[in-house]
């Protein structure tokens, strides 16, 4: 279908104000200057179809899950109608080898148009032995199918940086797809799930200007990741004034006190979560009443605890004290009877 | 955002008050349009209360059903527009000051015009024709 | 692994390890030090002599009068360098923390601004100190690289630990894994340099009482 975007939100019952109210409420989403909402509001009206080739790979689907929440028919939702979902495994009614054709098909036909969105982990041990689609290894479909995307999104912190998979002992050799793909324009939404207003994010920028949002250096999109969730978390005036809870359910914490003892990752996570929040802006894990786990950071499985605050490290336990204690001593003796033996 | 009463400040109320001057200057001596997002300022409930408050109305109130309510109003400064835009949820989706001879949303967009034209009896099917 | 994860995981460890290692192994090595022969009688028995020790170790917190506008200077930069540091460390809220996940102690923190205050008072002595190691004549000349290395490693962790507490300059996370990274860079160098009179200035004292005590003399 040659339908422009416009055309099918016409068809739809939304007229011009429609559009440009939600590229005015996208335009402040990405932080963009409000006044180029009428440029992205004229920009999707003209958009035609773009392709999506979705690629699931050691995943848990709770990525695909989060995006999937829009309740209300939103022009959010229309627009993701509108992008042609061409190939995802978990929604497509095809199956077997039709799946497999539809793939294909798929990439000959949007060659070097198509966006790559990805979620899951790459494991490349043992040659990717442990996730395979159609007996085919998550390495080579990625490298085959990215070979032809205009671009691709890693949606989750698996496909961006490994994320649950990766964690210690990383049995399967899981890995992000920036780890795996090169000279190609990536753009990593983590979060574990991540928020899915960025997503829509993403994919209007790309629509209206051809282009992906400005990313930050681990490549996530700037509007969104560019602070952390301790610089617009509500309860940042009793972090400045001290006041934490101790516990979980003590009296600071039913007065909505700071979580930072409780082992609050904020300070060091970059997200929106604090200011879109989840489930359409009624709540984020801080409001709660859990402190943030940061989901969205590299390794976050593997950064000591939800429950150890920011201010604490890893003990190294108490035999190794010992050792290191009895060590010492010999050190101290050894080095005392050597001095005794000089003359004084 | 959830509030707590000691984040209402008017140092940042009186300083946004200077940025719509600011923009009016503009309006007046080159004719161009300008807005403010106060969703994307650190502005806690109450500051936002104080804002509206001290912009006052004017003599025009609108109200826009497209994918949603909008409502937009003319504060006591003529030429500056309080717009709050919620989606078909309820959920505010854009919160704004513009300053601009009228909100550009408020015009009927020449696509739309061909479109209903088009829905006219007796009409030409315009629209066709011109493409 | 990022570079937090590394500080707040095997470094930490690592660092703590080589501590009580070296400290160890220093204080051991001191204890065990051979003692010159005393060829005449004790003048106090072992109780006076331990009296002795434990009396030494407070009265030369306190110094005397004679040497006092010569010793001026360094006496008062060390008092607020050395209160301000405890009080740092044990009044500032993430310490407490610190020191709570460890040893399931917890007592309650100063108020930050008292903190803030303090800080800035520790840090003015430190370069205050390290100037005056730079420039006063005598000074300069007694110096040594372990004098230097001891201040960087002292004062890294103050200055990070205050940026980290203001949020500026640089991202929290950088400014988090630094402030770690620089504490265990002093952990590291604690037992091996003079920074260790932290620990050995009690044994020292102790053992001139008890020698002073064994001759009868006042201490």
């Amino acid at each position: 279908m040659d339908e422009t975007l416009g055309e099918m939100l016409a068809r739809r019952g939304f007229g011009r104000r429609s559009l440009l109210k939600f590229a005015i409420a996208m335009t402040s989403s990405l932080a963009l200057p409000p006044m180029i909402a009428p440029v992205m509001a004229a920009n999707l009206a003209k958009a035609k179809r773009r392709s999506v080739i979705w690629l699931s790979f050691q995943e848990c689907t709770g990525c695909l899950e989060t995006l999937l929440r829009s309740s209300a028919p939103t022009i959010d939702a229309l627009i993701f109608d509108f992008i042609s979902l061409d190939y995802q495994e978990s929604l497509m009614a095809a199956a077997g080898a039709d799946a497999e054709r539809t793939l294909h098909e798929a990439v000959a036909a949007n060659k070097g148009e198509y966006l790559l969105a990805i979620d899951g982990s790459i494991p490349v041990k043992d040659g990717g032995v442990y996730s395979l689609t159609g007996g085919r290894s998550n390495v080579s479909m990625l490298s085959d199918i990215a070979a032809d995307a205009k671009a691709i999104l890693a949606i989750g912190t698996c496909a961006a940086y490994g994320g649950i998979p990766k964690a210690w002992p990383n049995p399967t050799g899981a890995v992000g797809v920036e780890d795996l793909i090169e000279g190609k324009p990536i753009v990593n939404i983590p979060g574990c799930p991540p928020v899915p207003e960025v997503l829509s994010g993403v994919l209007v920028h790309f629509i209206s200007f051809g282009r992906l949002p400005d990313l930050d250096d681990r490549k996530r999109p700037l509007a969104y990741f560019g602070t952390t969730i301790h610089d617009q978390c509500y309860r940042r005036p009793f972090y400045d004034q001290g006041k934490f809870a101790k516990s979980f359910d003590d009296e600071g914490a039913r007065q909505g006190w700071c979580l930072f003892e409780l082992g609050c990752k904020g300070p060091v996570t970059h997200n929106a979560c604090a200011s879109l929040k989840w489930n359409g802006g009624t709540s984020f894990p801080i409001e709660s009443g859990h402190g943030c786990i940061g989901c969205s950071e590299p390794d976050f499985w593997d950064a000591g605890g939800f429950y150890t605050s920011l201010a604490g490290g890893s003990s190294a336990g108490w035999r190794n004290t010992g050792i290191a204690l009895g060590v010492g001593v010999a050190g101290g003796i050894a080095a005392a009877l050597s001095g005794r033996s000089k003359a004084t | 955002m959830t509030d707590f009463g000691f984040l209402a400040d008017d140092g940042i109320v009186d300083a946004l008050l200077m940025e719509v001057a600011g923009l009016l200057h503009r309006l007046i001596e080159r004719g161009e349009a300008g807005s403010i997002d106060l969703r994307g300022l650190p502005l806690s409930d109450a500051c936002i209360a104080t804002l509206e408050q001290r912009l006052g109305r004017g003599e025009v109130a609108v109200t826009l059903t497209a994918a949603g309510r909008s409502d937009i109003h003319e504060t006591g400064f003529p030429g500056v527009w309080w717009t709050k835009h919620e989606d078909e949820a309820g959920r505010i989706i854009a919160l704004l000051i513009e300053v601009a001879i009228v909100p550009g949303i408020l015009c009927a967009d020449v696509d739309d015009i061909k479109r209903g034209l088009d829905r006219l009896p007796g009409s030409t099917n315009f629209s066709r024709r011109a493409a | 692994m990022t570079l937090l994860d590394f500080a707040r995981g095997p470094g930490l460890q690592a660092a703590w390890l080589i501590l009580i290692a070296g400290t160890a192994w220093r204080i051991i090595g001191v204890l065990l030090l051979r003692q010159r022969l005393h060829l005449a009688e004790p003048r106090t028995g072992i109780a006076g002599q331990a009296r002795g020790a434990v009396t030494t170790v407070f009265t030369r917190f306190i110094p005397r009068r004679t040497f006092w506008p010569r010793i001026r200077v360094s006496v008062i930069l060390s008092v607020v360098f050395h209160l301000g540091l405890v009080i740092i460390v044990l009044g500032g809220a993430p310490h407490i923390q610190v020191i709570q996940q460890f040893t399931g102690l917890t007592w309650p923190g100063l108020p930050k601004g008292v903190i803030v205050l303090v800080s800035g008072l520790t840090l003015a002595s430190m370069i205050v100190m390290l100037l005056r190691r730079m420039f006063h004549p005598v000074m300069r000349l007694l110096s040594t690289a372990d004098d230097y290395i001891s201040w960087v490693t002292v004062f890294l962790p103050l200055l990070s630990g205050i940026l980290l507490s203001g949020e500026t300059i640089a991202s929290y996370r950088t400014l988090l894994a630094l402030h770690v990274l620089s504490v265990e860079l002093l952990m590291i160098w604690f037992p091996f340099g003079k920074l260790m009179h932290a620990k050995l200035a009690f044994y020292s004292r102790a053992a001139m009482g008890i020698n002073f005590s064994r001759k009868g003399a006042a201490t």
